[in-house]
């Protein structure tokens, strides 16, 4: 199983205290954007707390904007982890065997992510644009849906192209 | 036979090494495309939709919100104090560092919701400790790894919070009340071993003439780190938060107290632990946007049903189901982590609980116990792992000590399994 909290390769390392050195210049820019994420879900959190309690007002509006912000954490942190290769799965196999069926798995596995992705991009794109075509407006702030969808497709294509590049550091035998 | 695909494709990807994510995607979406054939791009909005909705979902918050805590609380430096603390109180002879580290571990499973986080944060002062006084860093290990998986089942937890999310019936606040006894009793099943063990081989022989920290003092160093779970778990009782937003005050509590009181985390230490927070829960939910297409997938292609009429046929009655369930989900886990167990299993498991009736918040802390268990049976260990990085042995080498544990612990799952009120007593009790 590999993972940020499963990583077997570093099992036999010392103490790794944080996600990896390696991968971190490689990955600032998503990083960035769901360490931000992050953040202001936190805010977000915490201003509804105090304002319910010092007001009774309710700011539950903001929350289909933490939702938002949930998708942006999710896929951006993606694209950093796929870059990185800690998402999860199964290495039994990929870490018996010879080194010939190793390598074509682990090739298979880091296009094969990348060509689903972008697949997914493809899906993603459509889904944005019927929410576009058909102008619907969200729930709690009436904003046009599209304003959150045409992102989707942005991360999921920053999510196949990290993968790809890791499959590319693959390829070349280079540590992913 | 659609049905049957979705599996073949998902297990020969999933064994291929593919990521867990995309091989629930792809299955899924292969299944929703084959069976969809005459309509327009084959039914494969449904992807895109699903993947959305999965992940879309506010209560799901928490979960990110409780993996930042336990980040923050791995370094804020109030592990540390609670081992001086709690050696302060036990005493020092042979065999109390081990209940040291678990009773630790189970403190700070009131605090984050993560079994790898808890066995960073208690492993990282612990094995030094414990080497100290002379126990073999593989024991050290053991103990650690598996008293960290009580964290999963103390509240909060980020494994029924998951569950809460894909199951219905079962509300967050329920789960949690449900899970503190099965964690306290799980932590006893755990310190009679430990505790047993040391004694037998002798170790940690030099502890007894180790000084003993003196009480007051310690406890004063202890008392902000103590008084997270407080905060947490009382918040949430006294309807002051829901859990997300308990959540949210322990980070804020939780960097105060790291930046501020015990000075462990500097500003530049602020952005790493945001990023690790970050990347932890991205794949995580990553697994279960793209699990949710293949939810989709099993329940609209009316796979479950067949499954669960084969076993409901096999005569068995319920408490047998439930063991035979326990035993194939128990080497599933061996082999795949605890929460794509829950998701690739919960539309089967659904039916399934609802055909015998079983209670949806016992059967979670049940699923829970097993994914526990699994978090420190060797091969595909995440808390061992931790804990072996971090005491630099090879898991193998925990063989001979984690048995004892995991027979322990399994007895105490089986107490729960026999007697539903260990679990469902508190949250009746507490009105959820």
């Amino acid at each position: 199983m590999n993972g940020p909290e499963a990583d077997s390769k570093a099992a036999t390392q010392v103490a790794q205290p944080t996600a990896g050195e390696q991968g971190r210049k490689r990955t600032r820019f998503e990083d960035a954007i769901a360490v931000l994420a992050l953040a202001v879900l936190v805010l977000l959190t915490l201003i509804n707390v105090v304002v319910r309690y010092l007001t009774d007002q309710s700011f539950a509006e903001t929350e289909e904007i933490s939702i938002f912000l949930m998708v942006v954490l999710t896929m951006a942190g993606a694209a950093a982890a796929a870059s990185r290769d800690r998402h999860m799965r199964i290495e039994y196999f990929l870490d018996t065997g010879s080194a010939a069926r190793r390598r074509l798995l682990s090739l298979l596995s880091a296009y094969g992510t990348s060509a689903f992705f972008v697949f997914m991009t493809v899906l993603l794109g459509r889904f944005a644009w019927d929410e576009y075509h058909f102008g619907e407006t969200t729930m709690a702030l009436g904003l046009p849906r599209w304003w959150y969808s045409v992102w989707l497709p942005v991360l999921s294509a920053g999510i196949a192209w990290r993968s790809f590049t890791m499959a590319r550091r693959v390829a070349r035998g280079e540590q992913p | 036979m659609i049905g049957a695909l979705l599996f073949v494709v998902f297990a020969v990807l999933l064994l291929a090494g593919v990521p867990i994510g995309v091989a629930l995607g792809l299955g899924g979406a292969v299944a929703i495309a084959l069976s969809n054939g005459d309509t327009q791009w084959w039914g494969l909005m449904a992807v895109p939709q699903n993947f959305h909705a999965s992940v879309a979902k506010y209560p799901l918050l928490a979960l990110p919100m409780f993996v930042l805590v336990g980040s923050i609380f791995d370094r804020s430096g109030v592990a540390q104090r609670m081992v001086t603390f709690a050696i302060a109180v036990v005493g020092r002879s042979p065999g109390t560092l081990p209940l040291v580290a678990i009773l630790v571990a189970m403190v700070l499973g009131g605090i984050s919701g993560s079994g790898p986080a808890n066995a960073a944060a208690v492993g990282g002062v612990m094995i030094a400790a414990m080497s100290r006084a002379g126990y073999p860093p593989a024991f050290s290990a053991s103990v650690i790894g598996a008293a960290a998986a009580t964290d999963i089942l103390i509240p909060p937890s980020i494994a029924f919070i998951i569950y809460s999310v894909a199951m219905p019936g079962a509300s967050v606040p329920a789960l949690f009340a449900a899970g503190m006894i099965p964690g306290v009793l799980a932590g006893i099943a755990l310190i009679v071993p430990a505790v047993w063990l040391s004694r037998r081989h002798r170790m940690g022989a030099s502890e007894a003439q180790m000084p003993r920290p003196p009480f007051w003092l310690s406890l004063r160093g202890a008392l902000w780190g103590l008084a997270a779970p407080v905060l947490i778990l009382g918040g949430m009782r006294a309807g002051w938060f829901t859990p997300t937003e308990a959540a949210v005050v322990a980070v804020v509590y939780g960097l105060f107290v790291g930046m501020v009181v015990h000075r462990t985390i500097g500003v530049r230490d602020l952005y790493d632990i945001f990023v690790d927070a970050a990347e932890t829960s991205a794949v995580i939910m990553l697994v279960l946007g793209l699990a949710g297409i293949f939810a989709y997938a099993v329940s609209t292609l009316g796979i479950a049903d067949p499954v669960v009429a084969f076993v409901t046929h096999l005569g068995m009655g319920s408490t047998a189901t439930l063991i035979l369930l326990f035993v194939v989900m128990t080497i599933l886990g061996m082999f795949l982590d605890g929460v794509s167990i829950f998701l690739v299993f919960l539309p089967l498991l659904y039916p399934l609980m609802l055909h015998f009736k079983w209670d949806p918040v016992w059967f979670g802390v049940l699923l829970t116990m097993k994914i526990a268990i699994g978090q420190f049976t060797p091969p595909m260990a995440v808390n061992l792992m931790v804990a072996c990085r971090l005491a630099n042995v090879r898991m193998e080498e925990t063989v001979p000590w984690v048995g004892w544990l995991l027979v322990s612990f399994i007895v105490a799952a089986l107490l729960v399994l026999f007697f539903p009120e260990l679990a469902l007593w508190l949250p009746r009790s507490m009105g959820y």
